[in-house]
């Protein structure tokens, strides 16, 4: 026993110095230019960077992106959080009736439209749309009360899903490991991961996901305004969102 | 047991703190619990489902965690390993490892294209991710080290000396362990059992990460807990108090171990 806890002492003691070295050498350094921090829906991640770096190269502002599943986010910011915008992708949360859950969002946007997608690992074999309810086959797909989760319960009913995930990007995990044989995705999903591929042609069908971005402090109005310029909607384009002028 | 000793004051403010903090978490939860609809709440689908599931997953994987735990824990007590150190690092890994760490490696062993679990799908067809199964692997993965630790200090501190005279006197190792090893050790068995399966039934992170998510299958009570947090908050509360119940009957019975009582 004697020996044993001599030897526990010793590894952690290690560990602790290790650990105080890291952290050291890690945030030590200069914070760097002021910036903003964004929440952001998980399946905007790839082009909330394209997004943050454009507006940082004109602004000379830097921009943390922290990305999650909608609801995740927007309970965070219920409770408080400090953020300076918000990028979900449950457009009612802005739009309709519950504005006064997040304050007074100075600028809102409907930033794009995003389309379900069935996919498979690009690995797996082609599917049919009867393989849905093969309940022999791996099938992931979001939560409810996530908006993909949400749309995909809208859209499809009743699945014999596997594994509910907290976000799209959870579930493109599970197809690019090829631990599902199915999972429903966004259509930018399936663009973006070469370990995926459409379960079979799908054209792009409603019910679908549609982007909102707020500001939520007066810092954030600059970026967000910045969303619905032209160029912005270039760059939602090119990542394959369905960026139409607002309304 | 010992005199009654003076004890400064500022370490009695420092402990009272610190009782408080510990304290305070448990009467926040208490305090905000919807005692009038919790009836209600408690005999919903999803928690009847999460609790089917969270004690399930728990007992079986205890019961692992007993059949392998045990021989480690006497080997690794009794028997000259080479890089003992080494090998008694790897059983405690999982305890320190943060177990969405662990449910990712564990993905990668034991997954439908892991180092193993591709074998194991390939000659049994048998996958373990978003099963029952892969739960339970999940919590005994976590769960064993407490048990194996508690089992090998017992044994060590109760030293060999019985069973050195049982086999003088002609008892084979097997005998020795089962007449005189194994009765000695049930209290220490009993205590590791419960912290084990305390430490299954609390499981998260490794679940989440390597089985899934998916009621009724793979959603135990702090996956439940979890998911009602974002859209239920008072369902969340009420699994919450579930689990605290639950702990305290497994805390109470063997505090004895942990609070030496005068």
């Amino acid at each position: 026993m004697k020996d044993g806890n001599s030897e526990a002492m010793t590894m952690v003691f290690i560990a602790f110095t290790l650990t105080l070295v890291l952290w050291l050498t890690v945030f030590s350094h200069d914070d760097g230019p002021p910036g903003i921090r964004v929440l952001v829906a998980s399946s905007l991640a790839d082009v909330a960077d394209d997004l943050a770096d454009e507006w940082s190269s004109t602004s000379g502002l830097r921009v943390e992106l922290v990305t999650g599943g909608s609801n995740h986010l927007a309970a965070q910011v219920r409770d408080g959080a400090p953020v300076d915008a918000f990028l979900t992708a449950d457009a009612d949360l802005f739009l309709t009736a519950d504005t006064d859950l997040l304050g007074e969002p100075a600028i809102v946007h409907e930033l794009a439209v995003n389309h379900l997608m069935v996919a498979r690992p690009a690995v797996g074999p082609d599917r049919e749309p009867a393989d849905l309810h093969d309940p022999s086959l791996v099938l992931v797909a979001c939560a409810t009360g996530v908006p993909c989760g949400d749309a995909a319960a809208e859209r499809f009913g009743d699945l014999p899903v596997d594994s509910y995930e907290s976000s799209a990007r959870a579930v493109v995990t599970r197809l690019t490991l090829d631990e599902a044989d199915l999972g429903i995705v966004y259509a930018t999903d399936v663009a973006a991961h070469e370990g995926l591929a459409a379960a079979w042609p799908q054209e792009p069908a409603c019910p679908c996901v549609t982007y909102a971005a707020a500001s939520l402090s007066p810092s954030g109005d600059p970026f967000v305004a910045f969303l619905g310029s032209d160029r912005a909607r270039q760059i939602l384009a090119a990542h394959g969102f369905d960026a139409e002028p607002p309304r | 047991m010992t005199g009654q000793l003076r004890a400064p004051r500022s370490v009695l403010v420092v402990a009272t703190l610190t009782v408080a903090f510990l304290a305070l978490p448990v009467l926040a939860l208490l305090q905000r619990a919807p005692w009038s609809g919790l009836v209600d709440l408690l005999r919903r689908r999803e928690v009847v489902d999460a609790l089917g599931v969270s004690l399930l997953v728990s007992m079986v994987a205890a019961g692992i965690v007993l059949v392998l735990g045990t021989p480690l824990a006497w080997v690794l007590a009794r028997v000259d390993v080479p890089f003992r150190r080494l090998v008694r690092a790897l059983v405690i890994l999982p305890m320190v490892l943060p177990p969405v760490v662990g449910g990712t490696a564990l993905l990668f062993a034991l997954g439908r294209r892991g180092l193993v679990g591709q074998w194991l799908e390939r000659w049994f067809d048998l996958t373990l991710p978003f099963t029952t199964a892969g739960a339970v692997v999940a919590a005994t993965f976590v769960a064993l080290p407490f048990f194996v630790i508690t089992v090998e200090g017992a044994l060590r501190t109760s030293g060999d000396d019985l069973e050195q005279v049982a086999s003088t006197l002609g008892a084979d190792p097997l005998t020795v362990l089962r007449r005189i090893t194994l009765p000695r050790l049930l209290p220490a068995m009993g205590a590791g059992l419960a912290l084990a399966w305390a430490r299954a039934l609390g499981e998260f992170g490794a679940t989440i990460t390597f089985a899934g998510n998916l009621p009724g299958r793979t959603r135990t009570l702090p996956l439940a807990t979890f998911q009602a947090l974002e859209s239920d908050p008072e369902a969340a509360v009420a699994l919450s108090l579930v689990l605290l119940v639950v702990s305290l009957a497994v805390l109470l019975p063997t505090r004895h171990r942990w609070l030496p009582t005068q």
